[in-house]
């Protein structure tokens, strides 16, 4: 049982928090609904629950691409909205699912220099932010290789890179295995544990969540089902079942 | 569904070799684009039956062809588009100018028969330059020819956006056609009833993707203007005037001159 | 269908330059007061759309042909005509360079014929004042098959006047016209019906993406095209359509008188077959737009194979240095 001072102290140091989120497109059936959590500085956290279940419409309220919601969301202590939206752009950056869509430009050095040079830095600072974007993926060797002829799991990476070029202090990963081979699956996975920072990962790759994330949230229908250590969430099974997952392959082996 | 395949392998070839021919070239793209513009308006400034000097305008393709590395063969390959109104109206002279202007050999050669091998060299210059003008500068490139002759930014931006999402498209609509295909055995089109929805359903995920895209630019920082791209060629002024003026005035020069002639009567009088 | 570089004469290709950058820099300007920044990514993917949707075939029943979607439509129905003016000059200009549809010179006379009439005559005229009572399918299909009839008439026709007026064929004005207008006339109705379907697809399944469709909705004041714009619309395709037919009609004498001309020039030329005579007349062919009245110079200079032979030795000199400059300057690099 922590005392007050203790979780007072613990909320300044919330990355991100929400006090009873809720959410609807265009106003109909919701699809987040009253969920409060706090994810705090340098923890992993991975968001899980079936299809529909909310996790990318969280992620995007968070980095305010879908303003409307009711309740409290906060990023970096700034409340999500309007006249913050430029500061929490930089402190949480977000990994999209499609990575044909979040990169647009032509190479990858152009993509990943797209956000750094909108925030007004100096050429010399874009490509010293590039490389080391570059270097934390390790694709250096492909900065200058056209987009359209990299593989689905190089694209991933150029995605996380275009992030981490604007040197955020939260990520959020929303599936980023889908689609992926095993060896470019694991090579990501390799990624994501070397990332520095707050972590927010939602899949429904399970084993990629055992092998990332400290810390679990499970959704379901929108609200916070279970929050707790990943291995005690993703080792029960009738929880899991309840919630249209199943337990994780490598835990599967183990239990047998 | 020919042309879909043939867009699909000239972009690959477009990405894979633009840059690989002009990377290194101190020329800027404005410069190529200028000297393009110049030689098309040269070479259909020449007269009907002027053939000798509308050849003598090969010079500028095979020295660019030969000097930058470009394959002159593949560039031909293109033109299997060179459509239906050039050869219609090339054709029709034919019909339509039947004096003989004078006699090869024996051969009779009318004036229709100049003006339609004129009209159709013209043709294949002109494509030819074009074809050299992307593989030589990109699609990148271009868009700084733009930029710098005032082209708004965000129009430049449309462009590249196209050009980006071009590829993507192309080949989701081969899985699509593939994938009708499978299921239609032996149509070589889409069939009435799929009319709407073949196409409105890709449109229906472009526009998605759309979103998706603009999200992605908002999170990094977009606000509506578009921040300049940093990539600076290696090219200098001085050359890229030179190499405008050179050009220019030797188009001028082989419009005036006749010059295959004058190489032949010197020829004529060495011999 | 695509104007080519090789039937323009440049001063014909310039002025559609002009009246092609005078369209896309008010074009410009209404998409910049409308201020919608997300309009750039949408616009971008709509061009790769309709690029990549236009190499579809679809089968027209009973023909055994098959056509393909009308671009400039399509993009105003979505993206209203400025916007989608904007749009289909970048896929235009790819098409230019990547297939070489036309070319670099032509570009300003096809974004003309058909980017303007499509998106200013079919989407800002057509469809603008069909959706104005509100939209259904059947406006929806009436409005596709009239824009696009309507603009590929206007384009054709445009290309014959430039054709004409650039002086290049020798077929009658009136044969021509006999032979590009029906066949587009078809052409029109079967890319109208085409577009009507994808239209009427998008229409029922998310019609929020239609141009005007909340506008029309609403039904407060839906844009009406305020007669200053129609007027403004209509007045300049009149302009360039008459400033074309009078150049076409001033150009292009008809048969007889020509070939009289060009035989006449040709026997009045043909004793004379001097290079030092040929090479005075410099002066006279400097000239970048000649008059299209013929150099005779295949003539003027005696046989064709004193040109044909000094062809011949220029260019295989000329590959000679080439090769050989290329060859020591990597060998030297």
């Amino acid at each position: 049982m922590e005392t007050k001072e203790e979780s007072n102290r613990k909320a300044d140091r919330a990355e991100i928090r929400t006090e009873h989120l809720t959410f609807s497109y265009d106003g109909g059936k919701a699809v987040l609904s009253d969920l409060s959590f706090s994810v705090f500085r340098g923890e992993s956290v991975g968001l899980i629950g079936e299809n529909g279940a909310g996790k990318s419409t969280l992620l995007k309220i968070l980095v305010g691409l879908l303003p409307g919601y009711r309740g409290k969301a906060e990023v970096g202590g700034l409340q999500v909205e309007k006249k913050y939206l430029r500061q929490i752009r930089t402190k949480a950056g977000y990994v999209f699912q499609d990575s044909e869509s979040q990169l647009f430009l032509s190479t990858v050095y152009e993509d990943v220099a797209f956000g750094p040079r909108n925030y007004g830095l100096d050429e010399a600072e874009v490509d010293r932010r590039v490389m080391e974007a570059l270097e934390q993926v390790h694709m250096e060797a492909l900065k200058d290789r056209q987009i359209y002829r990299m593989s689905g799991g190089q694209k991933k990476l150029a995605a996380i890179a275009t992030v981490l070029s604007m040197r955020p202090e939260t990520i959020l990963l929303d599936e980023p295995s889908g689609a992926l081979d095993p060896r470019n699956r694991r090579n990501l996975i390799r990624v994501i544990r070397t990332l520095q920072g707050t972590k927010i990962v939602a899949s429904h790759d399970l084993d990629l969540i055992l092998d990332t994330c400290e810390r679990t949230l499970l959704l379901g229908e929108g609200r916070l089902i279970k929050d707790g250590p990943t291995e005690a969430i993703l080792t029960d099974e009738s929880l899991l079942a309840a919630h249209g997952l199943e337990l994780p392959l490598s835990l599967m082996r183990r239990s047998r | 569904m020919d042309r879909l395949q043939t867009a699909i392998a000239a972009l690959h070839e477009v990405d894979r070799e633009s840059g690989a021919y002009g990377a290194e070239s101190s020329v800027h793209p404005l410069a190529r684009l200028i000297v393009c513009m110049g030689f098309s308006v040269t070479t259909v400034s020449f007269a009907p039956y002027d053939l000798s000097g509308l050849f003598s305008m090969s010079l500028y393709l095979l020295i660019t062809g030969i000097w930058e590395g470009i394959p002159i063969g593949k560039s031909l390959s293109g033109l299997r588009y060179l459509f239906f109104p050039v050869c219609f109206l090339g054709l029709a002279n034919l019909f339509y100018d039947k004096d003989v202007i004078y006699y090869l050999g024996s051969v009779p050669i009318t004036g229709g028969m100049l003006s339609a091998v004129t009209l159709f060299g013209k043709g294949v210059f002109s494509i030819m330059a074009a074809f050299f003008l992307l593989r030589l500068i990109g699609m990148q490139g271009l868009c700084r020819a733009l930029e710098r002759l005032g082209v708004p930014r965000g129009a430049v931006t449309v462009l590249l956006l196209t050009w980006r999402y071009l590829i993507v498209l192309l080949k989701e609509i081969r899985r699509m056609w593939q994938a009708y295909g499978l299921r239609a055995p032996g149509h070589r089109g889409i069939h009435i009833r799929a009319w709407g929805s073949f196409a409105g359903l890709l449109l229906l995920r472009s526009m998605d993707r759309a979103g998706d895209v603009y999200h992605s630019m908002l999170l990094r920082g977009y606000d509506g203007t578009w921040v300049r791209e940093g990539t600076k060629g290696r090219e200098r002024a001085g050359i890229s005037i030179l190499y405008t003026v050179c050009w220019l005035g030797t188009f001028l020069l082989l419009r005036s001159i006749p010059l295959f002639h004058l190489a032949g009567s010197l020829l004529g009088s060495i011999i | 269908m695509h104007m080519a570089d090789a039937l323009m004469a440049p001063a014909v290709a310039g002025t559609m330059y002009v009246c092609s950058g005078a369209a896309m820099y008010q074009s410009v300007r209404a998409v910049r007061k409308l201020e919608q920044p997300e309009q750039i990514p949408v616009m971008g993917v709509m061009g790769a759309f309709v690029f990549a949707a236009q190499m579809v075939n679809f089968t027209i029943p009973g023909t055994g042909s098959s056509g393909h979607i009308c671009g400039g439509m399509l993009l105003s129905a979505v993206l209203g005509p400025e916007a989608g003016f904007l749009t289909m000059i970048g896929v235009l200009l790819i098409q230019c360079l990547l297939f070489a549809d036309g070319g670099l010179l032509a570009l300003g006379a096809n974004i003309w014929n058909m980017a303007f009439y499509g998106c200013f005559i079919g989407g800002m005229l057509i469809w603008k004042q069909m959706m104005k009572p509100g939209m259904n399918r059947r406006r929806i299909a009436a409005a596709s098959v009239l824009g696009c009839m309507v603009s590929l008439q206007l384009g054709a026709f445009s290309v014959v006047l430039e054709t004409l007026a650039s002086g290049i064929t020798e077929l009658p004005f009136s044969i021509f016209l006999a032979a590009m207008q029906p066949i587009h006339l078809a052409i029109g109705l079967a890319e109208g019906l085409i577009t009507a379907a994808v239209l009427i697809f998008l229409y029922e399944a998310r019609p929020s993406l239609l141009w005007g469709y909340q506008k029309a909705q609403s039904q407060t004041a839906y844009g009406r095209l305020s007669l200053k714009q129609t007027l403004g619309v209509l007045a300049a395709a009149f302009l360039v359509t008459g400033g074309l037919f009078s150049l076409a009609a001033s150009a292009s004498p008809d048969g007889l008188e020509w070939s009289v001309e060009r035989t006449a020039g040709a026997a009045e030329l043909a004793a004379s077959g001097d290079v030092y005579e040929a090479a005075s007349e410099i002066q006279e062919r400097t000239a970048l737009m000649p008059d299209y009245a013929f150099r005779e110079s295949e003539t003027a200079s005696g046989t064709p194979v004193s040109g044909i032979a000094g062809g011949c030795a220029v260019l295989i000199l000329c590959v000679g240095i080439c090769k050989g400059l290329r060859f020591f300057s990597r060998k030297a690099g």
